[in-house]
């Protein structure tokens, strides 16, 4: 009997050859193939989901624009609540308000573009500057000095019913562009 | 290929290969021996969900429910992964009760295997424990409340009960203490616990060797190697448990109940179905024999289980010439069903409306809501009709806020606010929820 293969053991074990072997093997590899891709799927699916899923930052009132003074650049805090997860978060930052002559509010992130650091307005030489690296910037943003790759990120700002609203973004530093996080 | 030749020339992997795969099975494999591997395959799918769901979850009273409530409703395909790990749970419980059932028809349990018997009463004692840990975590009303049960059955047992209580509970209260050794103990200890077990109890099915047909003459007939066709019967098996827990993890939803809240102690708990002839059982047994019931009982058949290859002295295999044991396994079975088929005929009977819906219902009425809302037919048509706005907003908090100022979460509402106190607030915010499709 070509199907039977004794293994020298009492009686011998038989065991399946030739095309019914080839069938088991088949039928197991799919089955396998099956869990595998039912079980793979929604498993990665699950793990990277969140990862995804872009912050989504609203307009955040900061503060009224006649409070603040032409050509004085002002730190407002930005206070926001958060979805972190199943988490409602306190996100805390500040911004750069600089009011223009023609009443117009430019506001900065308040990260220097070199490396992240927080900088600061220096009221005596009209001037935005970096303690980490020594970055300088004017009023308008622009690199002054120093090893920062671009001016100070724009924050999109709106006045509305007498208020400025601002939406918090976080870019890239070090980049010539400006790349948003 | 190529690399398995070259880890072969190194680590002689054939040798392993044809240890793991040539084992002989006397008289040839057969479909009834697929429990074992389906149990193993739910376990191994019990690891790989609940490791995912550990991703999001989070052991503490503060965010059990909410992390669980992100993983239904914001995850990708986390509904599924959790009812994957859901259904399979009762899939365990399933397949590890067919195991058992075929191992004592075929006396497999005689020697030389009472050892490997043993091991696997333990195995299943651990995969309860597993069970009833696991309940807790979704920090729910029914989480809650049933483990405040269990707990308190612990508490009956003479003389240790209430020491023992306390230390599962880990103090005074059911609360944070109690939720992270539950965790820790159904993510840490049992699965290490478990793990080895499994190993001792495929290491001893290999040492002893599996138990074949109960007549030897069978046996001795035919023996088959265990690769390829047992394997094919197995991811057979596999496939098809597969297949009917992602159906029931797709078709079946398991939605949470609202957050556990300890004061609420109107709610009624229900246990998982494979704990239900138990719950049956102590409502036929009360005052002095309660604790006959709750821990004599359980302990006088764990033990019998876990002695039985001792008990049963009958050398034989065959069913027919061992009347005793499967007279007493049949009774058994019987006592066990009934009681589940009992307790489900209660459960399901009377639908159970909890107080708070009814008072809810109550002030529906006193407030003439149905001057404006329709409620399956009954009812004005100026507002929504809300035969099922519990599966339309399932949030609790948004008709709280509603109720109380409904311009608050849908401008230009025209719906007047009502005068309600905050426990009215509650019966009728639980009525509402209680309108859906399905009870």
């Amino acid at each position: 009997m070509s199907e039977h293969q004794g293994d020298g053991g009492e009686g011998g074990a038989y065991t399946p050859v030739g095309t019914r072997r080839t069938f088991f093997g088949w039928v197991t590899t799919v089955a396998a193939g099956l869990i595998g891709f039912g079980l793979a799927v929604p498993l990665v699916g699950y793990v990277i989901s969140p990862a995804l899923k872009r912050k989504e930052q609203p307009w955040v009132d900061v503060a009224s624009p006649d409070e603040l003074p032409v050509g004085d650049p002002k730190q407002l805090d930005h206070v926001t609540t958060i979805q972190d997860g199943y988490l409602k978060a306190q996100s805390q930052n500040a911004v750069w308000a600089v009011k223009q002559p023609d009443g117009q509010v430019q506001v900065f992130s308040p990260r220097c573009t070199h490396l992240g650091c927080g900088y600061r307005w220096d009221g005596e030489v009209k001037q935005f500057k970096c303690p980490c690296h020594g970055s300088v910037f004017n009023i308008e943003g622009n690199v002054v000095a120093g090893p920062a790759p671009r001016p100070l990120d724009r924050l999109p700002s709106k006045v509305e019913n007498g208020r400025l609203l601002v939406v918090f973004k976080e870019f890239k530093p070090g980049t010539k562009d400006p790349v948003e996080l | 290929m190529r690399i398995y030749q070259w880890l072969d020339s190194r680590l002689n992997l054939k040798s392993v290969e044809r240890t793991l795969l040539d084992e002989p099975i006397p008289g040839g494999t057969s479909w009834i021996y697929v429990f074992g591997s389906a149990t193993l395959f739910l376990f191994l799918m019990q690891a790989i969900t609940g490791m995912f769901l550990a991703l999001y979850y989070a052991p503490t009273p503060d965010h059990a429910y909410d992390s669980i409530q992100f993983i239904e409703e914001q995850v990708t395909f986390g509904a599924f992964v959790r009812g994957l790990h859901h259904w399979g749970a009762s899939g365990m419980v399933v397949a590890i009760g067919l195991h058992m059932l075929q191992t004592f028809l075929y006396g497999a349990y005689k020697p030389p295997r009472e050892v490997m018997w043993m091991v696997g009463v333990v195995l299943f004692l651990i995969v309860m424990a597993f069970a009833f840990t696991g309940y807790l975590l979704p920090w729910d009303q029914t989480a809650y409340w049933a483990t405040q049960v269990g707990l308190n059955m612990v508490g009956t047992v003479p003389v240790v009960g209430e020491f023992l209580m306390k230390v599962m509970r880990g103090g005074e209260v059911l609360g944070a203490l109690t939720l992270s050794r539950f965790f820790a103990i159904h993510v840490l200890f049992l699965p290490a616990l478990l793990v080895s077990l499994i190993a001792a109890h495929l290491f001893i099915l290999r040492r002893v060797g599996p138990a074949g047909p109960w007549t030897d003459a069978r046996a001795s007939l035919s023996s088959e190697t265990f690769y390829p066709r047992q394997v094919y019967m197995d991811a057979v098996a596999m496939l098809v448990v597969f297949t009917v827990i992602a159906s029931l993890a797709l078709l079946v939803p398991f939605p949470l109940t609202d957050k556990a809240n300890p004061a609420d102690t109107s709610f009624v708990p229900v246990p998982e179905w494979y704990f239900l002839f138990y719950y049956e059982l102590l409502k036929y047994v009360h005052g002095p024999l309660e604790p006959l019931a709750t821990w004599i009982l359980p302990m006088v058949v764990i033990l019998v289980m876990l002695f039985w290859p001792f008990i049963d002295r009958n050398p034989a295999r065959n069913p027919i010439r061992r009347p005793v044991a499967l007279g007493a396994g049949a009774v058994f079975l019987l006592v066990v069903f009934s009681l589940l088929g009992l307790s489900l005929k209660n459960l399901y009977a009377v639908p159970r409306v909890d107080p708070a819906v009814a008072r809810g219902q109550a002030l529906f009425a006193q407030f003439g809501c149905a001057g404006c809302h329709r409620i399956h037919g009954v009812g004005g048509a100026v507002a929504p009709d809300l035969s099922f706005v519990g599966d339309k907003r399932p949030d609790r908090e948004w008709h709280l806020k509603h109720f109380k100022d409904p311009q608050s979460v849908s401008p230009g509402s025209f719906m007047p606010k009502f005068p309600l106190t905050d426990p009215q607030l509650n019966d009728l915010t639980s009525y509402v929820l209680s309108l859906k499709k399905t009870p």
